[in-house]
């Protein structure tokens, strides 16, 4: 099995229902786009700021829980409201609601249940799989399952019901079952030996031969590794052999060698975005329209997997049309990418036909239902060499907690495999990971992917291993940092710059770090101080990543862009914006987001699974010119910038090349015969006015009066993929052949409409790429000074310092804002956040912040938080993924900190006060 | 207006008034999202959390969200600070942080206090609320410029 990191439903398993989708019409109202369309036409706004600035601080409409029926215009006036009932036990038979219970004035006007969905002839999505609702008789395959979707036709039953819900259960259970067993999510093993020398070819490596997973499991579920004839083929025993001899080295007792092994392990938290999730949607049972409005990170799939599971319904819940519409969200960190929550928005309104329905969480909903991070069991053994300081070899085992379903499970024990030797070089290297099925709630995709995990065993044992050498901990990060060149525990280079020797250089020349000792010595009574240090190399990008974006110019030079790019505060349409400015000389007045239906002209169509499609089906399919490995992808914050902006980038760089630049020239007088007419590379703005050395400004809105005047582009509409690099494509516009990093091109000229323009050639990555773990990566480095209380085992961050690269950064300001809220959530990580995995866990329906505790102002060294961000290597290095990476270092460098302030090493997350004092005892 | 005992002030602002400036983060008091302002009879104001306030209790009471601080488009000085410091990232925490750095600049133009108090100052008045974006450091930056921005009177 290949998971796919980003997997989506393709429009053909749409059975018949249209997802083209339209707009609404003008009305009394403004439309739920006006809404999402920023900062808006004629709309004042500061000089400064994001696009969504004014909108955000006057508590304009704008997430998904903001909007009720009374907002859409052409929709009934009235909000129903629906309940979603989950289970608080996962090991006993469910037995129904006790719906007697609630008072009159409490009742739902209908009940869904398990049968009900069966009668329908409602699929469930294989991302999903699994039961929609838990039928009765059955037990709950996870704490936290939906058992039933009560619909209300006023808000206050349904207020009185959520809470009578909430204080008296009302599920009823039967005989104790045990928690239902179900097969792992998915067993891999990353192995990699180096040729002699660094130019040579691997002996073993995933990227040569494959990646692997073992033939046998155990009663338990979990993978057997070790080596035994494999039915399925020789390239398991292959690896697993080479794996095996990597063990067999570093359990061999040789004293030049330094061999520690250690045992780490993480907790479950929830991402806990402040905006709980919530969707509204009406069923039109006129013209069997269904219309949803939805805050997600993947629009895209979400979507599909709406028309998917209707797809096959019978007459009364399979729609003619499906018009979802996506809204800004109220955070994500990938909490809310692929979440089963708009299927049951979607259920809600299909059974409650002809009334607009309101789902939303609540906190404890929220807790109970939302995906969590997974907590990983990690057994890791290094080797490092005495003489030299160099690791030799590194072997690790994770065993990941995947919850109730598999979601993500798969591909974040990938993801996090695949980080486990963070930013170093290593020869030889044996990573096995199983992600398991447990009663536990969900858990899917969240900042850190994994790595967050893995890298912050991997920091701690590295400093373990510094000071047990004895080495410097920053000169024995030195002598281990992957080199420009040098190949992953996957056998393939990074293809984007690696900076590790400059983000050292900066952490041991900073004070914290170098004033480590005098400061340790003058702490005060009662005191303990510490430093601790920590580095991270985090990828982004998936391996098949997607961007939309259309881009125009009116006669009045004023600028809109669309993009299927979701803002989930990552200041993704202020990117949009800065970068399309670059091209086009003004930052526009209006931007779009989470865009998957304005994209028609270009006339996508798709086939294959861009991550398991073969190189001859690629090469077949790529001869329509139509045809993309994948149309749209999920956004996370740390391919925002990469990705998100790609196409819009494209599009405005076509835009100005065949549209503003022909429109200069003519108000310039310069003849296309004129060598100065190929010049378009060499101008520039400032200030919207258009400089070309030697001749008069030119200001926009001149030039785009010109442009329309002339019937010239003024927009143009583009697709981009990226396979660990961009696909390439040509195509004749005016006269010329143009190439950009994009596959897919339309353009409009003057007032008329898009029009597709078919590629005359095109380059796609080949798809052997897809043995690569990841090919970018972005590196953090943090150091931080501690004082712990030694009476209370207070911990109190002093001073902290991160520093990271990340190519070019479209609007700094949002970079230094990542970095810092970055920062927050790794000392919650750290010091602050956990849930119970099962019972008393988050599924109980029972959490809630107060106990689930995340880090506040007074946790954080608010005044004493430095970030510094490295300027590019050369002004053309593109934007690298940098929100995931900045939380990353944070969590080992206050572990390392502990250790040097109190001698212990903890090897559990989080570390808190109680336990801090408890060492000191 | 008849509301039911039982509802809360964040669900009639939400659901009865459509005013939905005002967000709902945990229902449990904690998250501070919701947090409006109250005006007192005697020209002071506090905030309140709305999620687990009856909406009852504030009959009669006058009271101040997010939606009422720019004046015919126009920003406060608040308003706009947040804007030029990217204080917010998704924003959903704004109307909170909003309503408690106006809170404290009305205070402090009332009982100014010294340069050296104004980090503690807006420490302790911002603490209560949570943000999962952004650390809080641009937050605590904005309200701090707007206040130095004015010394003479916000400053003693």
């Amino acid at each position: 099995m290949r998971p796919s990191r980003r997997e989506f439903l393709k429009w053909s398993v749409v059975s018949g229902i249209g997802l083209s989708l339209s707009r609404f019409a003008l009305a009394d109202i403004p439309g739920f786009l006006a809404h999402e369309t920023l900062p808006g036409r004629g709309v004042w706004h500061p000089p400064v700021g994001r696009v969504d600035g004014v909108a955000k601080v006057t508590g304009a409409k704008l997430y998904a829980s903001d909007f009720r029926a009374a907002d859409m215009p052409g929709w009934p006036v009235e909000t129903g409201h629906a309940l979603l009932v989950r289970a608080p036990d996962a090991s006993h038979a469910y037995e129904g609601l006790d719906l007697a219970s609630l008072p009159a004035n409490a009742k739902p006007t209908v009940v869904v249940t398990a049968d009900d969905l069966v009668r329908a002839g409602i699929r469930v999505p294989d991302f999903y799989k699994g039961d929609l609702l838990c039928p009765p008789g059955k037990t709950p395959l996870y704490l936290g399952q939906p058992v039933a979707l009560l619909l209300f036709e006023k808000f206050d039953a349904f207020d009185r019901a959520r809470l009578l819900f909430r204080e008296k259960g009302l599920l009823k259970f039967g005989k104790e079952t045990g928690p239902v067993d179900a097969p792992n999510y998915g067993a891999f093993r990353f192995t990699r030996i180096a040729g002699a020398t660094a130019a040579s070819q691997d002996v073993y490596s995933p990227i040569q031969e494959g990646w692997i997973s073992p033939g046998f499991v155990e009663s338990s579920g979990r993978p057997v590794w070790t080596v035994l004839p494999d039915a399925k083929g020789p390239e398991y025993v292959k690896g697993a052999t080479y794996g095996e001899a990597i063990r067999a080295e570093l359990a061999k007792s040789d004293p030049a060698v330094l061999s520690l092994v250690r045992d780490f392990e993480t907790q479950s938290v929830d991402p806990m975005f402040l905006e709980p999730e919530a969707g509204l949607a009406w069923y039109n049972t006129g013209d069997r329209k269904l219309e949803i409005v939805l805050g997600v990170q993947s629009p895209f799939e979400a979507a599909g997997a709406i028309a998917f599971m209707l797809g096959e319904a019978n007459s009364g819940f399979k729609p003619n049309q499906i018009d979802a519409q996506y809204s800004y969200i109220g955070g994500g960190f990938g909490g809310r990418d692929h979440t089963p929550f708009p299927l049951y928005v979607t259920l809600a309104a299909m059974f409650f036909p002809g009334r607009p329905v309101r789902l939303a969480h609540d906190r404890f909903q929220q807790f109970q239902g939302g995906i969590k991070r997974h907590p990983f069991k990690m057994s890791s053994r290094i080797g490092v060499d005495r003489a030299s300081g160099k690791i030799t070899a590194f072997a690790a085992d994770h065993v990941l907690d995947g919850g109730g379903l598999a979601n993500y499970s798969a591909s974040v024990a990938v993801v996090g495999a695949t980080g486990a030797i963070g930013m170093y070089y290593i020869p030889k290297v044996d990573v096995t990971t199983v992600a398991l099925h447990s009663r536990g709630v969900t858990a899917g995709s969240m900042r850190g992917y994994g790595t967050l995990q893995t890298m912050t065993a991997l920091e701690t044992l590295v400093d373990e291993v510094a000071t047990a050498l004895p080495l410097d901990p920053i000169e024995f990060r030195r002598r281990n940092a992957l080199k420009v060149g040098e190949r992953t525990m996957t056998g393939n280079p990074y293809s984007v710059s690696v900076r590790a020797p400059e983000i050292l250089d900066k952490l041991e020349a900073h004070p914290i770090w170098r004033d480590r000792k005098q400061q340790k010595a003058r702490a005060t009574v009662g005191k303990l101080v510490g430093t601790g240090v920590a580095c991270a190399a985090k990828d982004y990008g998936t391996g098949a990543d997607c961007s939309l974006g259309t881009v125009t110019i009116d006669a009045e030079g004023r600028i809109s862009i669309h993009s299927d790019a979701v803002e989930m505060g990552n200041g993704i349409g202020t990117a949009l914006a800065n970068r399309v400015a670059a091209h086009l000389g003004a930052v526009a007045d209006e931007v779009t987001v989470a865009q998957v239906d304005v994209f028609d002209e270009l006339g996508l169509v798709t086939s294959g699974d861009p991550y398991a499609i073969s190189q001859a089906e690629q090469d077949a399919a790529a001869a329509n010119p139509r045809w993309v490995p994948s149309i749209s992808s999920a956004t996370s914050a740390s391919i925002g910038a990469h990705v998100g902006t790609q196409a819009a980038a494209e599009a405005a760089r076509a835009v100005f090349r065949f549209g503003l630049w022909p429109a200069a020239l003519a108000l310039w007088g310069i003849r296309a015969t004129d060598p100065r007419a190929s010049l378009w590379r060499d101008a520039y703005w400032q200030n919207g006015v258009l400089i070309l050395s030697g001749l008069s400004p030119l200001p926009l809105k001149a030039i785009a009066a010109k442009a329309h005047e002339q019937g010239r582009v003024t927009g143009a509409m583009a697709h981009a993929f990226s396979r660990w690099a961009w696909a390439q494509a040509t195509f004749a516009v005016d006269g010329e052949d143009w190439t950009g990093n994009i596959d897919a091109l339309a353009v409009r000229q003057g007032s008329g409409s898009f029009q597709r323009l078919d590629r005359k050639t095109v380059a796609f990555p080949n798809t052997d790429y897809n043995r690569i773990g990841t090919a970018f990566a972005s590196m953090c480095g943090t150091t931080v000074r501690i004082e712990i209380d030694k009476t209370t085992g207070a911990l109190r961050i002093a001073k902290a310092y991160s520093v990271l690269e990340c190519g070019e950064a479209l609007v700094p300001e949002i970079v230094l804002g990542q970095s810092q809220g970055g920062f927050a959530m790794g000392v919650g990580y750290a010091l602050l956040e956990s849930l119970p995995p099962f019972e008393h866990g988050p599924g109980d329906g029972t959490w809630n912040l107060g106990r689930y505790l995340v880090a506040r102002g007074s946790d954080l060294p608010l005044h004493d938080l430095e970030i510094e961000v490295l300027p590019p290597l050369s002004p053309n290095e593109p934007p690298k993924g940098m929100a995931e990476v900045v939380m990353i270092p944070i969590v080992p460098a206050l572990l390392n900190a502990i250790y040097d302030a109190t001698g212990h090493r903890f090897q559990s997350l989080p570390v808190t006060q109680a336990m801090i004092k408890g060492v000191l005892a | 207006m008849d509301v039911r005992d039982d509802l809360t002030m964040n669900d009639f602002l939400r659901e009865v008034l459509g005013f939905t400036g005002t967000k709902f983060g945990c229902g449990a008091g904690q998250c501070l999202s919701c947090a409006i302002i109250v005006d007192a009879p005697d020209g002071t104001s506090t905030t309140m959390p709305t999620c687990i306030v009856a909406a009852t209790e504030f009959n009669g009471k006058s009271v101040r969200t997010v939606e009422g601080h720019a004046r015919d488009g126009v920003l406060t000085p608040l308003q706009n600070s947040f804007i030029e410091h990217f204080a917010f990232q998704c924003g959903y925490c704004t109307p909170g942080f909003l309503n408690e750095g106006q809170v404290l600049l009305e205070r402090l133009a009332k009982a100014p206090i010294a340069r050296a108090d104004v980090e503690r100052t807006i420490g302790e008045a911002l603490d209560g609320h949570l943000c999962r974006c952004t650390g809080y450091v641009k937050y605590h930056q904005a309200v701090r410029d707007v206040i130095l921005a004015d010394p003479d009177r916000y400053l003693t």
